[in-house]
């Protein structure tokens, strides 16, 4: 276990002192802030409106974390594309291969160390349920639910951003492979939905991120959305590992 | 302590080194000696378990490195060509990282050990972005020493530095083959290998093509050099002499080719020409020379 976490905290610190590390978490920081604003002042017109304060839990937390998500997906690839990658390239990578670890070891590692880094960024949200809890009384179960299951989302893109590093050397091919397969997955609910009824369109549904981040943001958490992302994230790191094993013995 | 038997390595046809075998006996420091693209880093990466053979075996002290790997790596340091360092690191954050990963116990000890021995105290905190291409190179080594392996296998550790920090490394390695510790280490300075290595292993593409003692080698009178006052007639009588190939002559100066060490012979035959001097030490250069083919540099 000393070598995974000791990977994972050189990955993390890689991110603290790296240009690219703090341009994503002030990047997150800053969108996540404007979606609150936005999401906010949607919220209160629509109170002012109605004149009620109910619904402050759907509006605001469903809300900000749907948007959110979209950030995500798009800022998560960014920050896992060197995570290998960048080893390979600047060949740093043959100091773990020569290393007494194990390949799961190393892609273990490096999963935690940029997951670590993704829940710093979610941190930076901790404002959000203070806000609430401020202006109203939220629903602490939904908001719990939209935290967890936004950062086991998150894990999910890190999982397959650290796989997509792994194909490459080149942190730009790492960057799209991710971004489409993380999109891909997202959206594929989309095409369950057009197929209608019937077992595929099933299997469709099931596959997607989506659906089952529908499920968890309304504040619901069913044991077959965790199985399905924590399936999703044990997928790829085994598939990571079986590419680090492929460098190691190519 | 080392067992290389049949080693192959094919990339798609290809073939990077074909049939490779040799040992190491602990306590050895051996030199790889080749020119670019002989197989040296590609042997030395199948050792270390960073690259798996097409066939053949690596044995580290009787454990298969391919059934293996973590094993042979638990006692067994390598620096590659390039030092496989993260540049936003500290010196002493990223020996203290290798310690780690490396399942070192006493990690603060291990670093402070490791970064006196290869003269990195004093930029322990200087971050490797800011090193000069000298310093990069000891702190390969010093992620290479720091889990105090038995056996270190050094490719070209002294490839692009300057004289001076060439004379350094070459001092460090020679401390650090002190001892029983095991040293393979490539390079292209043949006066590397004469000043460190008890043997050198000769390859070029891709296959073994001399193993032997420096001594051995350096020393085998192959070639004499002659200078006499009087050569007229002394490339006929000498190349008369048992054991003796042929005789080169360019004025005063004679090269006698020769198929064993008759070095006494000749020399009895050279003092009727004025024997002025003479030299039956082949060097290792002369003799990597005759073994490597012109045209493929080291």
């Amino acid at each position: 276990m000393i070598p995974v976490l000791a990977i994972a905290r050189r990955e993390l610190g890689g991110y603290l002192s790296s240009p690219i590390g703090w341009i994503a978490l002030i990047v997150f920081t800053l969108i996540a802030a404007l979606f609150f604003n936005l999401t906010l002042w949607g919220y209160a017109s629509q109170a002012m409106q109605l004149g009620m304060e109910e619904g402050i839990t759907e509006q605001m937390v469903q809300g900000f974390f749907g948007n959110l998500t979209v950030i995500g997906l798009l800022l998560i690839p960014a920050v896992t594309m060197g995570v290998i990658a960048q080893d390979r390239r600047e060949r740093s990578i043959e100091l773990l291969l020569t290393s007494p670890v194990s390949s799961l070891q190393i892609a273990l590692g490096k999963y935690l160390g940029a997951f670590g880094f993704v829940v710093m960024m979610i941190a930076t949200t901790a404002y959000v349920p203070g806000m609430l809890y401020w202006m109203g009384d939220p629903d602490t179960g939904v908001m719990v639910s939209c935290y967890v299951g936004f950062t086991v989302l998150m894990g999910v893109f890190v999982a397959i951003g650290l796989f997509a590093s792994s194909l490459t050397d080149n942190q730009l091919i790492a960057l799209a492979v991710a971004f489409a397969l993380s999109l891909g997955m997202w959206i594929v609910g989309w095409l369950g939905s057009i197929l209608g009824e019937g077992s595929l369109a099933t299997i469709v549904k099931h596959i997607s991120m989506l659906s089952h981040f529908e499920t968890i943001s309304r504040g619901v958490l069913h044991v077959n959305d965790a199985v399905y992302f924590l399936s999703v994230i044990l997928f790829f790191v085994f598939a990571t590992t079986q590419r680090v094993e492929a460098l190691r013995w190519r | 302590m080392i067992e290389v038997q049949g080693l192959t390595k094919r990339y798609g046809t290809n073939t990077a080194i074909s049939d490779v075998s040799f040992t190491v006996q602990k306590g050895e420091v051996v030199g790889f000696l080749g020119p670019n693209g002989a197989g040296k880093s590609t042997t030395m990466r199948i050792i270390a378990g960073s690259l798996g053979a097409s066939a053949g075996t690596a044995k580290v002290d009787g454990v298969d490195v391919a059934e293996n790997a973590k094993k042979v790596q638990a006692t067994l340091g390598y620096a590659p060509e390039v030092p496989p360092v993260y540049t936003n690191m500290t010196v002493r954050g990223f020996i203290t990282f290798a310690a780690r990963v490396k399942g070192v116990d006493d990690v603060n000890k291990a670093t402070d050990l490791a970064l006196s021995r290869v003269g990195l105290t004093d930029r322990a905190g200087s971050l490797i972005d800011h090193l000069s291409k000298g310093y990069r190179q000891r702190v390969g080594l010093a992620q290479a020493l720091v889990h105090d392996p038995r056996v270190l296998v050094l490719d070209e550790p002294t490839s692009g530095l300057v004289p001076n920090q060439r004379i350094e490394i070459r001092e460090l390695i020679r401390e650090l083959a002190a001892g029983d510790r095991t040293v393979v280490l490539s390079t292209h300075v043949l006066g590397e290998i004469e000043a460190i290595c008890n043997r050198v292993i000769v390859i070029d593409k891709g296959r073994i093509i001399k193993v032997g003692d420096i001594a051995e080698l350096s020393g085998a009178g192959r070639v004499v050099k002659l200078e006499l006052a009087r050569p007229d007639g002394a490339d006929v009588a000498l190349a008369k002499v048992d054991g003796v190939l042929s005789v080169e002559r360019d004025g005063n100066r004679l090269l006698v080719h020769t198929d064993r060490d008759v070095c006494e012979h000749v020399a009895a035959a050279a003092v009727s020409f004025g024997l002025l001097e003479l030299d039956g030490k082949e060097k290792l250069e002369d003799v990597y020379r005759r073994l490597v083919p012109a045209g493929a540099k080291a």
